[in-house]
């Protein structure tokens, strides 16, 4: 169980990244996620990494909190790798261990997708140690913006999200008071047999839901009592800008995908 | 006469608005509070029981697709669980909805609700095997079995939770 909670593990600063629009970031980010999967030779993935650690270095984010980030997905990256070896059978046999023939194609083939998943983890990571939740909520709702001609409540769905993050620590510090008092009271979460510790989680769930709806039937009367409207005429606390920084970056990225695909093809 | 229509009908969204949100919100708590529920080798996401609150009003299919989507945003592969998981539950959700319409025992629909999910599992399946080339069919068996676990486990909390507090208003 875990006790505390951050959302896309954000960590302060003031670095470039830190300090571009959140658009710019989810936008580049998107099309990295889409050109990685081109990636095809040792010079089109060389260019692929250097740009991912110009943005490490230019963000300013410790190593440890991106390796952080990487733990969890180690092994699937370690078992992917061990998997294309044993079941590629393509070049020349490089080695033979216990009757297994390890193939040059399957070294390369497992690199190559390891290779991939590290910088889409790599990169992805990026955008939310560089960036606040609230700014990632107002980057999808400016990009949403169009949807309004067509009637998607975008407001709505913004609002939405901001309510929610702003929840999401006061629900937590419930969760651990009410796991505290039922603990007091000799429920027992981690021992056990399996049927009586899934029993035991019900006492928890029933009184979180309860305050949960008590909470946003509370929140509604005191929209309601300031006279929420809805979003028509709102103004914004935070507006987003489009820099030169964010115009920077975006030419930075047509090279990257330029060389990529000039070199895809030696 | 109309103003008190009008003021009723934002009193209503305002009431949706916030209840969606909050349900989001413990989505997130929920996933983050139990992580993997862990009972030895056998592994259980707890946040799958919000699967079946789109049973008892429409409201949570938007609340559940929200709560994955800001869930998905902790993963290190949030750029393609974000989108994929979001939209999968979204439609999952949808489905579920349409093809226990006309159930009306609440144990045969949660059951249904479960074996859909577990089917659906063709989209994780599938992300893990374009991205890291994994067997699809295998990988799709794997996980799908592991979603119908956790969701037997998380049907039996929202039965219980459903004798307790009505969930439909």
């Amino acid at each position: 169980m875990n006790n505390s909670l951050i959302i896309g593990q954000y960590v302060p600063g003031n670095s470039l990244i830190h300090r571009l629009d959140p658009r710019t970031k989810i936008t580049v980010i998107f099309f990295f996620v889409f050109i990685v999967f081109f990636a095809n030779n040792v010079v089109s993935y060389s260019i692929l990494t250097l740009f991912a650690i110009a943005c490490i270095v230019t963000s300013r984010v410790p190593i440890r909190f991106i390796a952080k980030g990487l733990t969890p997905v180690w092994f699937l990256i370690i078992f992917t790798f061990i998997l294309h070896l044993i079941v590629t059978k393509e070049g020349t046999v490089l080695l033979e261990i216990l009757g297994f023939k390890i193939y040059s194609g399957g070294v390369i083939q497992g690199f190559a997708i390891s290779m991939r998943f590290f910088l889409l983890i790599l990169v992805t990571s990026l955008l939310t140690l560089t960036t606040t939740p609230i700014e990632i909520t107002d980057a999808i709702e400016e990009m949403l913006h169009p949807l309004k001609k067509l009637k998607f409540p975008v407001h709505e769905l913004a609002l939405m999200m901001s309510i929610s993050l702003r929840f999401i620590p006061t629900l937590m510090q419930e969760t651990e008071k009410i796991s505290k008092a039922q603990a007091s009271r000799g429920v027992d979460f981690k021992t056990g047999p399996i049927k009586e510790r899934i029993k035991a989680i019900v006492p928890l769930l029933i009184p979180l839901f309860i305050s949960a709806f008590k909470r946003a039937e509370e929140l509604a009367m005191a929209m309601e009592a300031r006279g929420y409207q809805g979003g028509e005429g709102r103004t914004k606390l935070r507006e987003l800008k489009i820099e030169k920084r964010d115009m920077l970056i975006f030419v930075l990225f047509v090279f990257v995908i330029a060389g990529l695909f000039y070199f895809r093809s030696w | 006469m109309n103003k008190t229509i009008s003021n009723t009908s934002v009193t209503t969204s305002v009431s949706e608005l916030t209840k969606v949100a909050l349900i989001v919100a413990l989505y997130v708590v929920v996933t983050a509070w139990f992580a993997v529920f862990s009972f030895g080798a056998i592994q259980l996401r707890m946040s799958e029981m919000f699967n079946y609150l789109a049973l008892y009003h429409k409201r949570y299919v938007l609340a559940v697709t929200l709560g994955v989507v800001f869930a998905n945003f902790m993963s290190p592969t949030w750029m393609l669980d974000v989108p994929i998981g979001g939209l999968a539950t979204f439609l999952v959700l949808i489905l579920c909805r349409a093809a226990t319409k006309n159930i009306s025992n609440q144990i045969v629909k949660m059951a249904v609700t479960a074996v859909i999910f577990a089917l659906s599992m063709f989209t994780v399946a599938g992300q893990l095997s374009i991205v890291l080339d994994l067997p699809f069919f295998y990988t799709w068996l794997t996980v799908g079995l592991g979603e119908l676990l956790s969701m037997t486990v998380g049907g039996f909390f929202v039965y219980i939770l459903s004798k307790k507090i009505d969930l439909s208003k």
